[in-house]
């Protein structure tokens, strides 16, 4: 399994994956920065982490499972891939789940940055407008916490486009549902069951009401570990043409 | 398709358990999809050590069989059994020590030769030195550390190769290996494929639909038409199944054919020639210019002829007969 994800890891060198997990960073990074410039950022700390989180959580988190899946499976199915890696003698759902960690790891990582994005420019902010500087306690911990949830409800998304992306050749279309997924997420916020959809259950951690975010939780975590499981199980027994 | 080989089983016998003197072995292999059985009732059987050509037009079923062998796609019907490991129910056994280049080689266009092998390496947990042992194999050293997507087509083939032979496999399989190599990577790649056996220990599987190509380097043919298997055995079995004949240039074509057949001799004339199947020894040779001047015609010209693999592939196919089989070897 190390040696699988090994190879995995390997093949994320000098690809666009990695491009696609600097960008919302990046963004997030410009985006608070620009609003703080223009004198309408937020009072304190608390309030700036939870609403660069939630323009996470609503566009750019989906967008990135969508990009970073999109072209992880995009590296076996351009090239022909697939009739090398599966033909070794390593059980193909050992390279299916080294596939699945690998999505999950690099969420982690676009979270990870996130988090860093949101301080980094929260003091940058504060120290080229210093009268506007923002109120409290940066609660680094508290950010952490938040966008490991978001994470976590997240999975279920990122094993449903990855499960597109494996079984389908086309990049139209693992991008047309995950583009798709986040509009309809939009218009299904105030929905009551707009926590059972898949796009909306990172943005359901700032749920005001504690049930609606755990179920929220239970559903992209749980939920997200299960699909991963029925993908590795599916995509080792069909034919690969 | 029943081929017997004196001391080995055939169709019916148990495939898995003590099978290794075939490197390959399927019974009744099929495959459909939808309507169309692309493998129908396949027995193949590659004995351990031989390079085997495996040879049809497109749609003939070897893509379609190679993917079985390699457990890429499921059988409908039939077993396969590699080095007598069931592919189904022992496919890290049986794959364990079977080297691919299926079709296209496919690379990683972002990495460098080097880490491509390097990702094949990591799955099948070799040491580091079956990187440059294979690059030295297929003589790409030197580019080892360049771009694959600055590598021509026929680099690209060698890389296939390369990543085919890093753990030194006891099979081969082999689809297309000569594609866009020029006529120096083709001379190279033909070595490497007749030396498998001696170098490697390696049994080979290669397809191809350079006819030329797989004359040189195969010592055995599976030939195979509309899901079929229409020969299989060795080269020469399948020569001698097609022996040819006497081609004799006359001045009275006709009329020479004529007396040949009025006095019992299967004579065939074609293009103003006459055709005498199966004659090729100098005595008879002898006997029938003899004839044919002591009759008063001028023979202007006596050539044996063998029908290349070409003929023979074009005879077979076209005709989609079954030609009798064997020579075990």
């Amino acid at each position: 399994m190390i040696g699988a994800l090994r190879a995995e890891a390997l093949k994320l060198r000098r690809s666009l994956v990695m491009l696609v997990l600097a960008v919302p960073p990046v963004m997030i990074a410009i985006l608070s920065v620009l609003v703080r410039l223009s004198g309408n950022g937020p009072p304190d700390w608390t309030v700036y982490a939870m609403s660069t989180a939630a323009i996470w959580a609503y566009f750019l988190l989906p967008m990135t499972a969508t990009g970073m899946t999109a072209l992880l499976a995009q590296l076996e199915h351009s090239n022909g891939m697939w009739s090398h890696i599966l033909a070794v003698r390593t059980p193909k759902w050992k390279i299916f789940t080294a596939k699945g960690v690998m999505a999950a790891l690099l969420m982690a990582v676009a979270s990870l940055g996130v988090w860093t994005a949101i301080f980094i420019s929260g003091h940058l902010a504060n120290a080229l407008t210093p009268a506007d500087a923002l109120a409290g306690d940066p609660g680094y911990l508290a950010a952490a916490l938040l966008l490991a949830k978001m994470y976590l409800a997240s999975l279920l998304l990122v094993a449903i486009q990855l499960t597109i992306a494996l079984r389908f050749s086309s990049f139209a279309l693992p991008v047309s549902v995950g583009i798709g997924g986040t509009f309809v997420a939009v218009a299904a916020t105030s929905s009551k069951y707009g926590v059972y959809f898949p796009w909306l259950l990172p943005i359901n951690m700032l749920a005001s009401e504690a049930t609606r975010a755990e179920l929220a939780l239970w559903i992209g975590g749980l939920g997200g570990g299960v699909m991963l499981i029925a993908l590795v199980l599916w995509l080792s027994g069909r034919d690969w043409r | 398709m029943a081929v017997s080989f004196p001391g080995f089983p055939t169709r019916g016998t148990a495939l898995v358990g003590g099978m290794d003197n075939f490197a390959i072995q399927t019974s009744r292999l099929t495959r459909r999809f939808g309507e169309v059985a692309a493998v129908n009732n396949l027995d193949l059987e590659v004995p351990a050590g031989s390079v085997c050509g495996f040879l049809g037009p497109n749609g003939a079923g070897k893509t379609t069989t190679i993917r079985m062998l390699l457990g890429l796609i499921r059988p409908d019907a039939g077993e396969i059994s590699i080095f007598g490991h069931d592919i189904r129910h022992a496919r890290a056994l049986a794959l364990a020590s079977t080297g691919s280049l299926v079709e296209t080689p496919a690379h990683y266009p972002n990495l460098t030769g080097t880490e491509n092998l390097d990702i094949t390496r990591h799955l099948l947990g070799l040491p580091k030195v079956a990187v440059s042992r294979a690059l030295d194999l297929v003589d790409l050293a030197q580019a080892a550390h360049r771009k694959v997507s600055g590598y021509s087509l026929g680099m690209r083939q060698r890389l296939g190769l390369a990543r085919a032979l890093i753990d030194t496999p006891k099979l081969l399989i082999l689809d297309e290996p000569t594609n866009g190599l020029d006529p120096a990577g083709i001379h190279d790649m033909r070595n490497l494929i007749r030396e498998a056996p001696a170098r490697f220990g390696a049994t080979v599987l290669v397809s191809s639909h350079l006819l030329s190509e797989i004359e040189q380097i195969a010592d055995r043919m599976a030939l195979m038409h509309r899901g079929h298997l229409l020969f299989q055995g060795s080269t020469q079995s399948l020569h001698d199944a097609h022996p040819g004949g006497l081609a004799i240039t006359v001045d009275r074509p006709s009329e020479a054919s004529s007396l040949l057949q009025a006095n019992g001799i299967a004579a065939a004339l074609t293009d103003g020639q006459i055709l005498i199947p199966g004659l090729h020894e100098a005595a008879s040779i002898a006997a029938f210019n003899t004839r044919l001047v002591e009759a008063g015609f001028a023979v202007s010209g006596l050539r044996t002829v063998r029908p290349s693999l070409e003929d023979l592939f074009m005879k077979l196919t076209a005709d989609d007969v079954t030609v009798p089989q064997g020579g075990a070897s």
